[in-house]
Protein backbone atom coordinates (compact mmCIF):
# COMPACT_ATOMS: atom_id res chain seq x y z
CA UNK A 1 0.00 0.00 0.00
CA UNK A 2 1.44 3.23 -0.84
CA UNK A 3 2.27 6.45 1.39
CA UNK A 4 -0.76 8.18 -0.78
CA UNK A 5 -3.08 5.37 -0.35
CA UNK A 6 -2.80 5.26 3.21
CA UNK A 7 -3.40 8.83 3.41
CA UNK A 8 -6.69 8.80 1.83
CA UNK A 9 -7.75 5.40 3.74
CA UNK A 10 -6.74 8.16 6.72
CA UNK A 11 -8.58 10.75 5.74
CA UNK A 12 -11.91 9.00 4.63
CA UNK A 13 -11.86 7.13 7.67
CA UNK A 14 -11.83 10.84 9.67
CA UNK A 15 -14.32 12.06 7.43
CA UNK A 16 -16.81 8.80 8.37
CA UNK A 17 -16.17 9.79 12.21
CA UNK A 18 -17.06 12.87 12.26
CA UNK A 19 -20.16 12.88 10.25
CA UNK A 20 -21.34 9.63 12.00
CA UNK A 21 -20.52 11.61 15.43
CA UNK A 22 -22.36 14.34 14.04
CA UNK A 23 -25.31 12.79 13.18
CA UNK A 24 -25.37 11.15 16.67
CA UNK A 25 -25.18 14.85 18.41
CA UNK A 26 -27.70 15.92 16.18
CA UNK A 27 -29.79 13.13 17.09
CA UNK A 28 -29.31 12.92 20.84
CA UNK A 29 -29.96 16.80 20.88
CA UNK A 30 -32.64 16.66 18.83
CA UNK A 31 -33.98 13.36 21.45
CA UNK A 32 -33.19 15.33 24.31
CA UNK A 33 -35.53 18.00 23.07
CA UNK A 34 -37.98 16.04 22.16
CA UNK A 35 -38.27 14.91 25.41
CA UNK A 36 -38.49 18.45 27.16
CA UNK A 37 -41.48 18.98 24.50
CA UNK A 38 -44.01 16.42 25.86
CA UNK A 39 -45.18 15.46 28.87
CA UNK A 40 -46.60 11.83 28.34
CA UNK A 41 -48.70 11.61 31.58
CA UNK A 42 -52.06 12.09 30.25
CA UNK A 43 -53.59 12.20 34.15
CA UNK A 44 -57.20 11.30 33.91
CA UNK A 45 -59.84 13.86 33.29
CA UNK A 46 -61.51 15.07 36.17
CA UNK A 47 -64.98 17.56 36.44
CA UNK A 48 -63.67 21.10 37.91
CA UNK A 49 -65.44 22.69 40.37
CA UNK A 50 -66.28 26.19 38.81
CA UNK A 51 -66.38 28.26 41.38
CA UNK A 52 -67.64 31.45 40.15
CA UNK A 53 -64.43 33.25 40.40
CA UNK A 54 -62.98 30.80 37.97
CA UNK A 55 -65.57 31.26 35.54
CA UNK A 56 -63.88 33.75 33.57
CA UNK A 57 -60.59 31.68 32.87
CA UNK A 58 -61.68 29.81 29.80
CA UNK A 59 -60.75 26.53 31.09
CA UNK A 60 -61.78 23.63 28.82
CA UNK A 61 -60.99 20.70 30.70
CA UNK A 62 -58.89 18.97 33.44
CA UNK A 63 -56.37 15.90 33.63
CA UNK A 64 -55.25 14.94 37.23
CA UNK A 65 -51.54 14.12 36.79
CA UNK A 66 -51.21 13.07 40.20
CA UNK A 67 -51.42 13.74 44.17
CA UNK A 68 -48.47 13.62 46.33
CA UNK A 69 -48.93 13.53 49.86
CA UNK A 70 -52.16 16.60 50.53
CA UNK A 71 -51.71 17.81 46.59
CA UNK A 72 -53.27 17.52 43.44
CA UNK A 73 -51.38 18.70 40.99
CA UNK A 74 -53.27 18.74 36.94
CA UNK A 75 -53.16 19.73 33.47
CA UNK A 76 -55.71 21.95 32.55
CA UNK A 77 -56.72 23.29 28.64
CA UNK A 78 -57.99 26.42 28.40
CA UNK A 79 -58.67 28.39 25.45
CA UNK A 80 -55.86 30.33 25.30
CA UNK A 81 -53.51 27.19 25.55
CA UNK A 82 -52.44 24.97 27.86
CA UNK A 83 -52.45 25.31 31.93
CA UNK A 84 -51.19 23.54 34.84
CA UNK A 85 -52.64 23.96 38.26
CA UNK A 86 -52.94 22.77 41.76
CA UNK A 87 -55.42 22.43 45.03
CA UNK A 88 -55.62 20.33 47.57
CA UNK A 89 -55.87 16.16 47.54
CA UNK A 90 -58.73 15.67 49.81
CA UNK A 91 -60.76 17.76 47.19
CA UNK A 92 -60.43 16.41 43.86
CA UNK A 93 -61.78 19.21 41.04
CA UNK A 94 -60.76 21.81 43.82
CA UNK A 95 -58.35 24.38 42.64
CA UNK A 96 -56.49 26.95 44.52
CA UNK A 97 -53.79 27.78 41.79
CA UNK A 98 -53.79 28.29 38.39
CA UNK A 99 -50.83 29.27 35.73
CA UNK A 100 -51.64 29.64 32.02
CA UNK A 101 -48.41 31.14 30.37
CA UNK A 102 -48.18 32.56 26.86
CA UNK A 103 -47.51 29.61 24.43
CA UNK A 104 -46.60 25.66 24.55
CA UNK A 105 -45.97 24.20 27.42
CA UNK A 106 -43.84 22.07 27.69
CA UNK A 107 -40.83 23.43 25.87
CA UNK A 108 -36.68 23.20 25.98
CA UNK A 109 -36.70 26.62 26.89
CA UNK A 110 -39.32 25.92 29.15
CA UNK A 111 -39.23 22.45 30.74
CA UNK A 112 -40.65 23.01 34.05
CA UNK A 113 -43.73 25.14 35.60
CA UNK A 114 -43.11 25.83 39.16
CA UNK A 115 -45.59 26.38 41.43
CA UNK A 116 -43.36 26.02 44.31
CA UNK A 117 -44.29 28.63 47.32
CA UNK A 118 -41.76 30.93 48.50
CA UNK A 119 -41.62 32.71 51.78
CA UNK A 120 -39.99 36.35 52.92
CA UNK A 121 -39.93 37.07 56.49
CA UNK A 122 -37.58 40.05 55.74
CA UNK A 123 -38.49 43.57 54.72
CA UNK A 124 -35.14 44.74 54.12
CA UNK A 125 -33.60 42.00 51.76
CA UNK A 126 -35.05 40.10 48.40
CA UNK A 127 -34.28 36.92 50.30
CA UNK A 128 -36.78 33.85 50.31
CA UNK A 129 -36.95 30.66 51.90
CA UNK A 130 -39.36 27.62 50.34
CA UNK A 131 -42.69 26.83 51.93
CA UNK A 132 -43.45 24.17 49.87
CA UNK A 133 -42.17 22.68 46.99
CA UNK A 134 -44.15 21.65 43.55
CA UNK A 135 -44.45 22.06 39.97
CA UNK A 136 -44.84 19.98 36.56
CA UNK A 137 -42.08 18.96 34.61
CA UNK A 138 -41.52 17.73 30.56
CA UNK A 139 -40.49 13.98 30.20
CA UNK A 140 -36.89 14.36 29.88
CA UNK A 141 -36.65 15.78 33.46
CA UNK A 142 -35.69 13.25 36.49
CA UNK A 143 -35.40 15.43 39.15
CA UNK A 144 -34.98 19.39 40.67
CA UNK A 145 -32.87 21.06 42.67
CA UNK A 146 -33.95 24.19 44.34
CA UNK A 147 -30.35 26.35 45.02
CA UNK A 148 -29.10 28.58 47.56
CA UNK A 149 -27.32 31.95 46.78
CA UNK A 150 -24.24 30.45 46.57
CA UNK A 151 -25.57 27.85 43.61
CA UNK A 152 -25.09 24.49 46.12
CA UNK A 153 -28.20 22.32 46.34
CA UNK A 154 -30.38 23.03 49.44
CA UNK A 155 -33.10 20.37 48.40
CA UNK A 156 -33.48 17.64 45.47
CA UNK A 157 -36.78 16.60 44.58
CA UNK A 158 -37.73 13.58 42.11
CA UNK A 159 -39.89 14.25 38.86
CA UNK A 160 -41.95 11.01 39.08
CA UNK A 161 -44.63 10.60 36.22
CA UNK A 162 -44.35 14.43 35.28
CA UNK A 163 -44.98 15.85 38.66
CA UNK A 164 -42.75 17.10 41.88
CA UNK A 165 -43.77 17.81 45.75
CA UNK A 166 -42.08 17.89 48.83
CA UNK A 167 -43.79 19.24 51.54
CA UNK A 168 -40.71 18.78 53.84
CA UNK A 169 -38.25 21.94 52.66
CA UNK A 170 -34.96 23.04 54.75
CA UNK A 171 -34.70 26.64 56.42
CA UNK A 172 -32.80 28.94 54.78
CA UNK A 173 -32.62 31.08 51.60
CA UNK A 174 -33.43 29.93 47.92
CA UNK A 175 -32.36 31.61 44.82
CA UNK A 176 -33.77 29.37 41.81
CA UNK A 177 -34.08 26.19 40.58
CA UNK A 178 -32.53 23.85 38.29
CA UNK A 179 -33.53 20.72 36.49
CA UNK A 180 -31.80 17.55 35.44
CA UNK A 181 -31.79 13.96 33.21
CA UNK A 182 -31.77 10.85 34.79
CA UNK A 183 -27.77 11.13 34.10
CA UNK A 184 -28.00 13.91 36.23
CA UNK A 185 -27.17 16.29 33.97
CA UNK A 186 -28.68 20.27 34.24
CA UNK A 187 -30.90 20.99 31.22
CA UNK A 188 -32.64 23.98 32.71
CA UNK A 189 -32.26 26.97 35.13
CA UNK A 190 -33.92 29.47 36.52
CA UNK A 191 -33.64 32.78 36.93
CA UNK B 1 -54.24 52.07 6.91
CA UNK B 2 -57.22 52.96 8.72
CA UNK B 3 -58.26 49.54 8.91
CA UNK B 4 -55.17 48.65 10.19
CA UNK B 5 -55.99 50.89 13.12
CA UNK B 6 -59.10 49.71 13.37
CA UNK B 7 -58.04 46.34 13.96
CA UNK B 8 -55.15 46.90 16.22
CA UNK B 9 -57.76 48.79 18.36
CA UNK B 10 -59.72 46.08 18.55
CA UNK B 11 -57.68 43.93 19.23
CA UNK B 12 -56.21 46.10 21.92
CA UNK B 13 -59.48 46.57 23.74
CA UNK B 14 -59.48 42.65 23.49
CA UNK B 15 -55.98 42.49 25.65
CA UNK B 16 -57.20 44.90 27.94
CA UNK B 17 -60.74 42.80 28.78
CA UNK B 18 -58.80 39.74 29.28
CA UNK B 19 -56.36 40.80 31.84
CA UNK B 20 -56.29 39.25 35.12
CA UNK B 21 -59.26 39.46 35.99
CA UNK B 22 -60.41 37.20 37.70
CA UNK B 23 -63.76 37.24 36.99
CA UNK B 24 -66.96 39.95 36.43
CA UNK B 25 -67.26 38.99 40.37
CA UNK B 26 -66.54 41.40 42.38
CA UNK B 27 -63.14 42.78 41.61
CA UNK B 28 -62.22 44.37 44.96
CA UNK B 29 -59.03 45.83 43.91
CA UNK B 30 -57.06 46.50 40.58
CA UNK B 31 -53.28 47.81 39.87
CA UNK B 32 -53.24 50.10 37.77
CA UNK B 33 -56.83 49.80 36.79
CA UNK B 34 -59.61 47.19 35.65
CA UNK B 35 -58.73 48.14 32.57
CA UNK B 36 -55.65 48.68 31.74
CA UNK B 37 -51.59 47.35 32.30
CA UNK B 38 -48.78 49.55 34.62
CA UNK B 39 -45.21 48.89 34.80
CA UNK B 40 -44.13 47.11 37.71
CA UNK B 41 -40.48 47.62 38.34
CA UNK B 42 -37.53 48.98 40.50
CA UNK B 43 -38.94 51.53 42.73
CA UNK B 44 -42.59 50.91 41.69
CA UNK B 45 -44.99 51.34 44.66
CA UNK B 46 -48.55 51.66 45.48
CA UNK B 47 -47.05 53.93 48.40
CA UNK B 48 -50.01 52.52 51.09
CA UNK B 49 -46.78 50.24 53.30
CA UNK B 50 -46.26 47.39 51.30
CA UNK B 51 -43.90 44.76 52.31
CA UNK B 52 -41.50 45.62 49.86
CA UNK B 53 -39.77 48.84 48.19
CA UNK B 54 -40.48 47.78 44.87
CA UNK B 55 -44.23 46.30 45.45
CA UNK B 56 -48.14 46.82 43.96
CA UNK B 57 -50.41 45.80 46.82
CA UNK B 58 -54.09 46.06 47.58
CA UNK B 59 -55.55 47.55 51.08
CA UNK B 60 -56.10 44.82 54.05
CA UNK B 61 -58.85 42.60 53.55
CA UNK B 62 -60.21 38.76 53.36
CA UNK B 63 -59.11 38.29 49.98
CA UNK B 64 -60.30 35.04 47.90
CA UNK B 65 -58.18 34.92 44.32
CA UNK B 66 -55.24 36.92 43.19
CA UNK B 67 -55.00 37.30 39.42
CA UNK B 68 -51.92 38.36 37.93
CA UNK B 69 -51.54 38.94 33.70
CA UNK B 70 -48.06 39.24 32.80
CA UNK B 71 -47.53 40.46 29.01
CA UNK B 72 -44.21 40.17 26.69
CA UNK B 73 -43.60 44.14 27.01
CA UNK B 74 -41.00 45.50 27.14
CA UNK B 75 -39.61 41.93 25.34
CA UNK B 76 -39.43 38.50 25.49
CA UNK B 77 -39.35 35.90 23.40
CA UNK B 78 -41.98 35.47 20.97
CA UNK B 79 -42.33 31.63 20.93
CA UNK B 80 -42.11 30.82 24.47
CA UNK B 81 -42.92 33.89 26.21
CA UNK B 82 -39.89 33.92 28.15
CA UNK B 83 -38.91 37.46 29.61
CA UNK B 84 -36.15 38.72 31.69
CA UNK B 85 -38.82 40.52 34.82
CA UNK B 86 -39.30 38.38 37.17
CA UNK B 87 -41.93 38.65 39.73
CA UNK B 88 -43.46 37.69 42.86
CA UNK B 89 -47.17 37.63 42.95
CA UNK B 90 -49.09 36.19 46.15
CA UNK B 91 -50.26 37.78 49.78
CA UNK B 92 -48.54 39.36 52.80
CA UNK B 93 -49.35 39.61 56.31
CA UNK B 94 -47.77 41.62 58.93
CA UNK B 95 -45.27 38.61 59.81
CA UNK B 96 -44.62 37.49 56.43
CA UNK B 97 -45.03 37.93 52.33
CA UNK B 98 -45.21 34.39 50.74
CA UNK B 99 -46.25 33.54 46.72
CA UNK B 100 -45.23 32.43 43.56
CA UNK B 101 -42.34 33.52 41.32
CA UNK B 102 -42.66 33.76 37.59
CA UNK B 103 -40.89 35.33 34.84
CA UNK B 104 -43.12 34.22 31.93
CA UNK B 105 -45.80 36.20 29.58
CA UNK B 106 -49.16 34.77 30.68
CA UNK B 107 -51.84 34.68 33.40
CA UNK B 108 -52.08 33.45 36.86
CA UNK B 109 -54.27 32.83 39.77
CA UNK B 110 -53.56 32.35 43.24
CA UNK B 111 -56.34 31.83 46.56
CA UNK B 112 -54.40 32.49 49.49
CA UNK B 113 -54.92 29.12 51.16
CA UNK B 114 -52.67 27.86 48.45
CA UNK B 115 -50.14 29.48 49.94
CA UNK B 116 -50.91 28.74 54.06
CA UNK B 117 -52.52 32.04 54.58
CA UNK B 118 -55.98 32.91 55.38
CA UNK B 119 -57.70 36.05 57.44
CA UNK B 120 -56.87 39.13 57.04
CA UNK B 121 -54.24 39.99 54.01
CA UNK B 122 -52.48 42.25 51.31
CA UNK B 123 -52.58 41.01 47.97
CA UNK B 124 -49.37 41.50 46.21
CA UNK B 125 -47.06 41.87 43.11
CA UNK B 126 -43.24 42.50 43.68
CA UNK B 127 -40.57 43.39 40.98
CA UNK B 128 -38.06 40.33 41.95
CA UNK B 129 -35.30 40.99 39.23
CA UNK B 130 -34.56 41.79 35.62
CA UNK B 131 -36.22 44.30 33.73
CA UNK B 132 -39.52 46.39 34.14
CA UNK B 133 -43.15 43.76 33.91
CA UNK B 134 -45.96 45.18 32.42
CA UNK B 135 -48.82 43.49 34.30
CA UNK B 136 -52.37 43.80 35.12
CA UNK B 137 -53.74 42.84 38.84
CA UNK B 138 -56.88 41.61 39.88
CA UNK B 139 -58.34 41.07 43.24
CA UNK B 140 -61.45 39.61 44.46
CA UNK B 141 -62.79 39.48 47.94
Amino acid sequence: MTTRTKVTLAVLALLTAVAVGSVLATRTHASERAHLSQISNEGHHVALQHGSAWRGFGLTSASLLGVRGARAVYRLESKGGPCVGAGPADDPGKLGTVDCPRGPFPTSQRPVLDLSVYEGASHDSHEVSLYRAEGVAADGVASIAFLRPTGTVALRVPVNANVYEANAVPNGPIAGLAAYDAAGKELWRSP
Amino acid sequence: MKRLALLFSVIAAAAAIGLGQPSSASAGWCWPSCSGYGMLGAGTSTGNGCWYYSEVCSGWGYWYLNGVAKTCYPGCDPYNGVTSGRILYGYENRDRIRGNFTSFAGKRYVQPGELGMGGYLRAQVSWWSGTASQINVGVTG
